[in-house]
């Protein structure tokens, strides 16, 4: 072999006239490279040709099945059939010829439907056949921006770290962003910007509290929930009284024990969506140039799923706000408000009170756009304001109706 | 032409794999004439490869190597040799047709990894009964299937129903959908990261999710509130039972640490980082109680439980002391959770040695540094009964199924007034393979360090890996899982392809390898 001046590979040679040991060096590099290139391909040929072995073995199976055609599923039939690749004999399946030359393509050997063998996106991305059903699993997409499943997510902004502060904004950017939910419908752009294999941040119920967090938030909450941090609810505290300043429509108290509650007939949940509607449309007004952050993260229409999990995301993110800005006292009062809904007055309504008058209108003319809007339920527009909403949305209807129930009943 | 050993085998008998729904019998049709013979044939048949696996796995790797060409010339090559099965030759590649169609002889095995080659097919041929063997010979170094295979530890999670009873299993078993591939990311609920990346390994861990998913903890049986191991079970159901893509929300994880604060870090703060390292050793100890026999793990003694975590983490540590005045010497053997190596003092000496630049570590310098050498200690000796200077060695008594290295990169510093938190950025370079031999008890013996079959029960291959990136207080964690033999970055919510590269340039904190054999 140190004759030569390469190894089996024949990629490295010794340049003409170089020395023995020159020569064996680059002998040893072009044969390690041979071995490493023949162990890659020994492994792919060894998934490939079990895979396709065992998609023959599953087609002839499946044809065995069927021309035995007995009542009992499970058990092997007693016959003989083939096919172009292989032969079932009472239960034994033998191959006929190379498989990798037999099988053209791989079924899955759990759901026994076909494997896509591209990924759908991406690199070495090809359309898939319409036609067929494939198997579930799919080739893993390999895209910048995007994960394995073609997903891609809200943008986190610059750096991987993400301070509070950070949060904190993107916090707000989610919030006003979903508020002016029904608008999406007229704007119709919504469904457009934003793809529908964005992932958003779902909420989730605290073990302690059951009150609905966002996600990003649960952490923080739970430290000041379940951890002992009594300096931090302190100085949350303390935050909050400093805040209620700028605290205006908005900062409505939820109380917890509406949430806890279970979702109560709509009866009362007619008003409290006007005042939030009034919230929204003054959110719109405000914020109008901003919209094309908003549309981003509007939900599509189509996806009645997605738009659940956007606006069950709204009630957390908005109640939380609530929550960080509610003082203790207001919450006690709110507390006997919710026992007793229809007597009591609470400060803020009056502002309610003021900014709702606008709202039928907009919601009316919002209304046209949206099928669920025209449902006989007309006399409790807030109720249609969130159609997929569910049992999310009457509990928020429930908690903000605390509020502002006094004036329609 | 090269000595190969030519005793047969026990007369075992052997048996072909018993058909299986979904799988043929052989390889191809010619496998399946010579092993469709008279019993003695292929009796001799399977002991000959099996001597031959033998020969290319536990012997000197020479022997397979070296064949005679043509003209008598006896060579040793680095690529394959052909050891043909039906006689005792080996030949190079490009002699193989021609001893075929002189001996009419069909089948050879490739010298470097024990497959087997079909001369009609014109192909390497992959038999159930064969290849079953190969594999196991590969992983475990025995044709036992008492030992796991190498790679059933790797293959999709609920796909092979055992070969006892199949109808037993599949109707007292759910099969997941085709999706659930357990490839999902967690959510960070606000600075969760670090309990984000050790979750990701501890999913990605087959002791681990085979055990849970065997319902080693059901849920729906365990009356402890808040419990640690229940919000596992639950998680692991949802990453390898549901067809979700999207991220996680490990709420239950969550609510279970903060119940159980206190016991973990003591001056917690929701906003701030935690260390990854003591999430890991809180979760550990954690589901250890949950699991275990409930008792405390003690730092420092020697603890033996057979939990799950003991049994995928734990291994034993030996620390000889021996006294420089009287020679007497003393062991002491103290459990680990982790090997924690110190990267200051090392990258130290090496700024001192070279340049700045240069100064790159690699995990076999750091493993050296704290289980080769030995350090010199005061140590009170009882046959002295003085005071006496004395060398300290330590060394791996048993090592664990996963072996989890902790590369110190976060160190306190005395500072002129209060100590300041740092973090070493140096590289260390670790493999996707490790030998831990050299640094056990064992294998402080020549003889053991040559031992083919030691050096092969001591292989671990890099499972997942906790990289942090970014400065102390600001960086954040991802993690990198190989599930397979494809690597995955995890990073929260989001899941991306990775490459060795990619995995193998971080920065690593935090290191999980996996036993190649599981004894």
């Amino acid at each position: 072999m140190a004759s030569s001046n390469t190894g089996k590979a024949g990629v490295i040679r010794a340049p003409e006239g170089a020395g023995k040991m020159d020569q064996l060096a680059h002998a040893v590099l072009d044969d390690l490279l041979y071995n490493i290139v023949h162990d890659l391909l020994m492994q792919t040929h060894r998934e490939e040709k079990i895979a396709r072995a065992s998609t023959a073995a599953i087609r002839v199976e499946k044809l065995a099945a069927d021309t035995s055609d007995s009542s009992a599923p499970d058990a092997r039939p007693d016959v003989k059939v083939e096919t172009d690749a292989a032969i079932y004999d009472e239960g034994k399946v033998l191959l006929k010829g190379n498989p990798l030359a037999t099988t053209k393509d791989i079924v899955c050997p759990r759901c026994h439907l076909p494997r896509l063998l591209y990924p759908t996106d991406g690199k070495g991305a090809k359309k898939p056949d319409p036609s067929i059903i494939y198997c579930k699993k799919h080739p893993y997409i390999d895209k910048p921006g995007y994960d394995i499943y073609g997903q891609t997510w809200v943008a986190q902004g610059p750096g991987r770290g993400k301070k509070k502060k950070d949060m904190e904004k993107k916090l707000e950017q989610n919030s006003d962003s979903q508020t002016p939910g029904p608008e999406g419908g007229t704007g119709g752009g919504g469904a457009a910007s934003r793809p529908p294999n964005m992932l958003s941040f779902p909420s989730a119920t605290c073990s302690k509290c059951k009150r609905c967090i966002l996600v990003t938030r649960l952490n923080n909450h739970m430290g000041s929930c379940i951890g002992n941090s009594g300096r931090n609810a302190s100085r949350a505290a303390a935050q909050k009284i400093s805040n209620g300043n700028n605290a205006n429509g908005n900062a409505d108290g939820t109380p917890p024990s509406s949430q806890k509650g279970t979702p109560r007939p709509s009866s009362r949940a007619g008003s409290p969506h006007k005042k939030r509607d009034s919230d929204e449309i003054e959110d719109d007004d405000d914020t109008d140039n901003d919209s094309h952050k908003k549309k981003k993260l509007k939900p599509t229409p189509a996806n009645a799923a997605n738009k659940k999990l956007i606006l069950k995301h709204k009630n957390a993110s908005g109640n939380k706000k609530e929550k960080v800005k509610t003082s203790s006292s207001l919450s006690v009062e709110q507390k006997v408000d919710d026992d007793d809904a229809e007597g009591s007055t609470v400060e803020v309504a009056p502002k309610k009170r003021i900014t709702k008058v606008p709202s039928p209108a907009k919601k009316l003319k919002l209304g046209a756009s949206k099928p669920l809007l025209s449902s006989p339920m007309s006399k409790s527009n807030g109720k249609t304001s969130a159609p997929s909403g569910g049992g999310d949305d009457d509990r928020e209807s429930e908690s903000s109706g605390t509020l502002s129930s006094p004036p329609v009943v | 032409m090269a000595a190969r050993p030519t005793t047969p085998a026990s007369p075992k008998n052997v048996k072909i794999n018993s058909p299986t729904p979904g799988m043929p019998l052989f390889g191809c049709e010619h496998v399946q004439l010579l092993l469709s013979n008279n019993p003695d044939v292929i009796n001799n048949s399977i002991q000959y490869y099996k001597m031959l696996l033998r020969v290319i796995f536990d012997g000197n790797p020479l022997v397979p190597q070296t064949c005679k060409g043509l003209d008598g010339a006896i060579t040793t090559s680095l690529t394959s040799n052909y050891l043909c099965l039906q006689c005792s030759a080996i030949v190079p590649e490009e002699e193989r047709t021609k001893h075929g169609n002189k001996k009419s002889h069909r089948f050879y095995v490739d010298s470097r990894s024990g497959s087997l080659f079909c001369q009609v097919c014109e192909d390497f041929v992959w038999d159930p009964t064969l290849d079953d063997l190969r594999i196991r010979k590969m992983g475990t170094g025995s044709f036992s299937s008492r030992k796991r295979k190498h790679e059933e530890m790797f293959s999709d999670a609920v796909k092979d129903p055992l070969k006892d009873d199949p109808r037993y299993i599949s109707s007292n078993t759910t099969i997941a959908s085709c999706r659930a591939d357990g490839l999902r990311g967690i959510y960070n609920a606000g600075a969760t990261c670090y309990q984000n990346v050790v979750l990701q390994s501890f999913l990605h861990n087959p002791l681990l999710r085979n055990f849970y998913l065997s319902d080693g903890h059901q849920s729906s049986d365990c009356q402890v509130p808040h419990c640690l191991s229940c919000a596992m079970d639950d998680m692991f159901q949802d990453f390898y039972a549901l067809e979700n893509t999207n991220g996680y929300t490990a709420a239950n994880i969550l609510s279970g640490f903060w119940i159980s604060e206190k016991k973990a870090f003591e001056n917690l703060v929701t906003t701030k980082e935690q260390d990854a390292h003591e999430f890991f050793q809180f979760l550990a100890e954690e589901l250890h109680e949950r699991n275990g026999d409930g008792k405390k793990p003690e730092t420092g003694s020697e603890h033996s439980c057979n939990c799950i975590i003991h049994q995928t983490f734990y291994g034993k540590l030996q620390s000889q002391t021996t006294c420089q005045h009287c020679g007497g010497v003393t062991n002491a053997i103290e459990s680990f959770l982790d090997l924690s190596l110190g990267l200051e003092n090392l990258s130290q000496k090496r700024g001192k040695k070279a340049s700045k630049s240069a100064a790159s570590l690699t995990l076999q310098e750091c493993l050296d540094e704290e289980y080769i050498k030995s350090d010199k200690c005061e140590y009170r000796c009882r046959n002295c009964n003085s005071s006496q200077q004395a060398r300290r060695d330590h060394s791996i008594k048993l090592l664990p199924n996963v072996l989890s290295i902790q590369l110190k990169r976060f160190e306190f510093k005395q500072g002129s007034r209060d100590r300041v938190a740092s973090k070493i950025s140096t590289k260390v370079q670790f493999p996707l393979q490790l030998n831990m031999l050299p640094y056990t008890t064992r294998g402080r013996t020549a003889d053991a360090r040559e031992s083919q079959e030691l050096r092969r029960s001591c292989t671990y291959d890099l499972l997942s890996v906790v990289e942090h990136v970014g400065e102390i207080d600001t960086g954040h964690y991802v993690t990198y899982s190989r599930v397979g033999d494809q690597w995955f970055s995890f990073n929260d919510h989001r899941v991306e392809l990775a490459k060795k590269s990619d995995v193998l340039g971080s920065q690593a904190y935090l290191l999980f390898y996996i036993i190649r054999s599981l004894a």
